[in-house]
């Protein structure tokens, strides 16, 4: 039985639809990433879940319950907020514990859960700060301790590291990570950064304007995105993107542009010749040689270009190649062994293979 | 119940008392003002339709046209009174000063009295005979000046003290005002060689202006609402030239039981106030813009 | 040059501090004074006498109406901060039908002049029997278009999230309001709360209008009517009197004095 579904939920205020027919399961125990940018409707799909905001049409369950038209304190999920949102005039202590006292949980219990979820999480010698006394990781903590003590069936998170700087961040994802795995409590986690999505995900769900673009495996979204949206969202630094149109006429299925042809694997039946696609290359699938200056036939699987500026990234490096005409950035990401100079003539050859290709609409030929 | 449909009943229960409130105390007031302008009603008989009877009577009602005169002679000297003291006061208190929160404290310690005790004790102030202020001016060789019972002194003196009573309330505003001139300004209009009044004249002065509208509206206002004073220092005299409007609609009201009409004066009053403060708007605006 | 403009400052502050302060203490001075002294500048009393005080205390009901007074501006003060506070919230924290109107009518309330509404406002007050009690000097006054102002203000400034947590914790808006946010508006209640007791303390047309009983009298009224009626009998006493209603304030803006000057200049210009 899944832990969370949503059925056909819509949300409208007014005239804007900021999310329509979304439709998922989050399976016992998972770790969901909702992931987006701005405007994409992944906070309101978790603030219906937990019941900030109705839905406008569809149904939400937990378990076996409809939850759909409850208030938020009967449906047993707890929620970690982008500010923490911590009572700034309680000690940490009474933070952690005013949940379970406004349900008048008995005294003992409060008591062993309280040093239970502090345990965990290292907040004892904080217990009789204010939050203004604590740094904002320690916040976090209190945060993610307010929600542990509260066993809820699901966890809810709302931007919980965007707040932090970016040392901090990256250990409280891996503090989050391990946690979740620890108490296999079924978690709906919301950012606005693939980073995040990747790394903390059991699967992702990518989201733009109210609609889901895909659901999927971290590696399976990086692998075989759907469409352009996801491609260029998923991944750092962005996929490179080249328009141009196919090519059937050696008698194999080849993308050709200005100076540019790629042999595509496979047949791609979708794709059709004359047709305007674009060409998705990884950052990682360029290699980059010196030379191959001039004009000439184009190379099967060659970009010719100019380099624009060297990333050194310190264990690796990224090459910011023009490759015009027209004038076209690409990136590739390359190992430190041989860096060209700004300015030098380069080619970059593409691991055809590992290639996407997208039609006029966006979504991904195969 | 759905999110939504909480907050729109907690929010209609939390705000109904405030909306019943408005409506009875305010929006049914307002209306029923209107209404007692054609009426006449002493409270205890039913009330009569009187039609425009106290809008004519208002017309030509010399003991109204006086009191608004009179209270045009106080705001005139008020008025502009008060923006020059605040304005210097704040000036001064604008400035690295030892014991700077003394100083604003005690400029405006008259704004936490009563206005019902400054009159009573300015009463024993300007007192001809054992006054203190006659008695500061006999050591300059000053004659006593019977300040609230010559007609000529009687609304000077209570518009220098209501000028006094409510000034520290103003050299707040154009401390706030002074706060926002930037550094930068006045140390560049410095470099200019620009000296102490040409700063003033030019910089401050201008930078100034939307308190200086503020002051100007605000104390003609309350200027407009002048009763206490006259009502425990001269009952309005001498020779009626110290009697206010708000004055003549309470006694219409209480000594002579004249809703309607009182209420007329209420209205008229009102009017009076809206079109004063358009009409100062519109010339401080068009100043600005010369 | 640079010295003797900063003497002549501070000549200039002085001076200014003497005209506000000298009168009050010259006001306390005359209240120990017998008769015959009322008239010297001097501050220190020749003999000092408590007689003012008790032909005051004799003549009318001062310590009744001192109670009249605390008890009117407290109750007034509680109703504007609980009432205010919870309309404020609603204003600035949920979603009805009705908020958008319900703001424009609070910002209508304030740029209409008191004398406009002062006469039918009184009808009100005869009509419904009220002349003479305590509900015609509290019942106006309980709400405050001002404090709900400066309170919404402030309550928008709060972040949603602790309004979406204290909802997921199972609280009730009203334990939202008050286990929540008041405790974090503590300084606009404060600045709330003093605006409004000074009013209410210092408030004399409006008591004037319907109460002509003595013994429901506020101070302020009680004083200009023993002022005016020639019940003082003398400068001393009438001073002695008004004392009663200043002692209290002048202790209070001592030891507060900057709320005081943030919250009378905030609300006069707010209102």
């Amino acid at each position: 039985m899944p832990s969370v579904s949503f059925e056909h939920v819509s949300k409208h205020f007014g005239e804007a639809r900021v999310v329509e027919e979304f439709d998922l399961e989050v399976a016992d125990g998972e770790l969901l990433v909702l992931v987006g940018g701005s405007g994409s409707g992944k906070s309101t799909i978790l603030r219906m879940l937990a019941g900030l905001e109705s839905v406008t049409t569809g149904a939400i369950r937990i378990g076996d319950r409809d939850v759909t038209t409850l208030p938020p304190r009967e449906r047993n999920v707890a929620m970690v907020f982008q500010d923490y949102a911590l009572y700034p005039h309680m000690t940490v202590r009474d933070n952690l514990s005013v949940g379970l006292r406004l349900k008048s949980a008995p005294k003992a219990e409060i008591e062993r859960r309280v040093s239970w979820a502090a345990g965990m999480l290292g907040l004892e010698p904080l217990f009789d700060r204010k939050p203004k006394q604590l740094s904002g990781g320690q916040r976090q903590r209190v945060a993610m301790g307010r929600a542990m003590v509260r066993e809820p069936l699901v966890f809810l998170f709302d931007e919980p590291l965007s707040n932090l700087d970016a040392g901090l961040r990256a250990q409280m994802r891996i503090e989050i990570g391990s946690l979740q795995r620890r108490l296999n409590t079924t978690t709906v986690y919301v950012t606005h950064d693939q980073v995040e999505a990747m790394t903390l995900g059991d699967r992702i769900v990518v989201l733009a304007d109210g609609r889901i673009q895909q659901v999927g495996r971290p590696v399976d979204i990086y692998r075989a995105p759907i469409n352009r949206f996801v491609a260029g969202f998923i991944g750092t630094p962005p996929m490179n993107f080249l328009s141009g149109t196919i090519d059937q006429s050696q008698g194999t299925t080849a993308f050709i542009a200005d100076g540019v042809r790629v042999q595509l694997p496979g047949n791609r039946a979708a794709a059709r010749p004359s047709e305007p696609v674009t060409l998705g290359i990884r950052p990682e699938d360029l290699i980059v040689e010196p030379g191959g200056e001039g004009g000439g036939p184009p190379l099967p699987d060659v970009l010719r270009g100019r380099v624009l500026l060297v990333e050194r990234l310190g264990g690796s490096s990224h090459i910011h190649l023009d490759v015009g005409p027209p004038p076209h950035r690409v990136v590739a990401a390359v190992s430190n062994d041989v860096l060209p100079d700004v300015g030098a003539s380069v080619t970059a050859h593409v691991r055809a293979e590992r290639t996407h290709l997208f039609g006029a609409d966006g979504s991904a030929l195969r | 119940m759905r999110a939504e449909a909480v907050e729109e009943r907690s929010g209609w229960l939390l705000a109904v008392p405030y909306a019943g409130f408005l409506l009875a105390f305010a929006a049914y007031p307002i209306l029923f003002a209107l209404v007692l302008v054609v009426l006449q009603w002493d409270l205890v008989t039913a009330p009569t339709f009187a039609g425009l009877d106290n809008v004519i009577l208002l017309s030509h009602d010399a003991r109204f046209w006086q009191a608004v005169a009179n209270t045009f002679v106080f705001l005139a000297i008020h008025v502009p009174l008060q923006v020059v003291t605040a304005l210097a006061l704040a000036l001064a208190l604008n400035r690295p000063l030892a014991f700077r929160g003394f100083w604003r404290a005690s400029f405006f310690l008259p704004v936490v009295i009563s206005g019902a005790v400054v009159a009573i004790l300015w009463n024993s102030l300007y007192a001809t005979d054992v006054g203190l202020i006659n008695q500061l001016l006999a050591r300059v060789g000053v004659a006593p000046v019977p300040w609230l019972t010559d007609p000529r002194t009687a609304m000077p003196a209570i518009a220098i003290m209501v000028t006094w009573k409510n000034v520290g309330f103003y050299v707040i505003i154009y401390l706030a005002g002074l706060q926002y001139i930037p550094r930068s300004c006045q140390e560049a209009i410095e470099l200019e060689g620009a000296s102490d009044w040409q700063r003033f004249r030019y910089l401050t002065l201008p930078l100034l202006l939307p308190q200086t509208i503020l002051v100007v509206t605000l104390s003609t206002i309350n200027g407009f609402q002048l009763f206490i004073e006259p009502y425990v220092m001269t009952g309005g005299g001498p020779l009626r030239r110290t009697y206010s409007i708000v004055l003549y609609l309470y006694t219409n009201a209480f000594s002579y039981q004249k809703m309607g009409y009182a209420a007329t004066i209420g209205v008229a009053l009102a009017l009076i106030i809206g079109a004063v403060v358009v009409l100062q708007r519109r010339v401080i605006g068009t100043a600005e813009a010369a | 040059m640079r010295s003797v403009r900063r003497v002549a400052l501070y000549g200039v502050l002085a001076l200014a501090a003497v005209t506000f302060i000298y009168p009050f203490l010259w006001m306390a001075s005359s209240t120990l004074k017998p008769p015959s002294e009322v008239g010297s500048l001097s501050l220190f009393p020749g003999h000092i006498t408590l007689d003012n005080y008790r032909k005051m205390w004799e003549r009318a009901p001062f310590g009744r109406a001192l109670l009249n007074s605390a008890f009117v501006a407290t109750t007034i003060t509680a109703a504007v901060l609980v009432l205010g506070s919870m309309t404020a919230y609603a204003m600035a924290r949920l979603r009805f039908r009705g908020r958008p109107l319900l703001n424009a009518a609070t910002l209508a309330v304030l740029m209409v002049p008191g004398q406009l509404t002062l006469i039918p406002l009184y009808t009100v007050m005869v009509k419904l029997g009220w002349i003479d009690t305590y509900a015609a000097l509290i019942v106006p006054y309980v709400f405050n278009a001002t404090a709900v102002l400066m309170l919404r203000q402030f309550f928008l400034q709060i972040p949603q999230s602790l309004v979406d947590s204290g909802r997921m914790d199972g609280m009730g808006e009203l334990r939202i309001l008050f286990t929540i946010f008041w405790p974090l508006a503590k300084p606009a209640l404060a600045i709330v709360a003093i605006f409004t007791f000074m009013g209410s303390w210092n408030e004399v047309l409006w008591p004037l209008l319907v109460v002509r009983d003595q013994r429901l009298m506020t101070l302020p009224q009680l004083l200009t009517v023993f002022a005016l009626g020639g019940g003082a009998g003398s400068i001393g006493v009438s001073l002695a009197s008004a004392m009663v209603l200043v002692v209290p304030v002048v202790v209070a803006y001592a030891f507060l004095q900057r709320y005081f000057i943030e919250s009378m200049a905030g609300a006069g210009i707010k209102g």
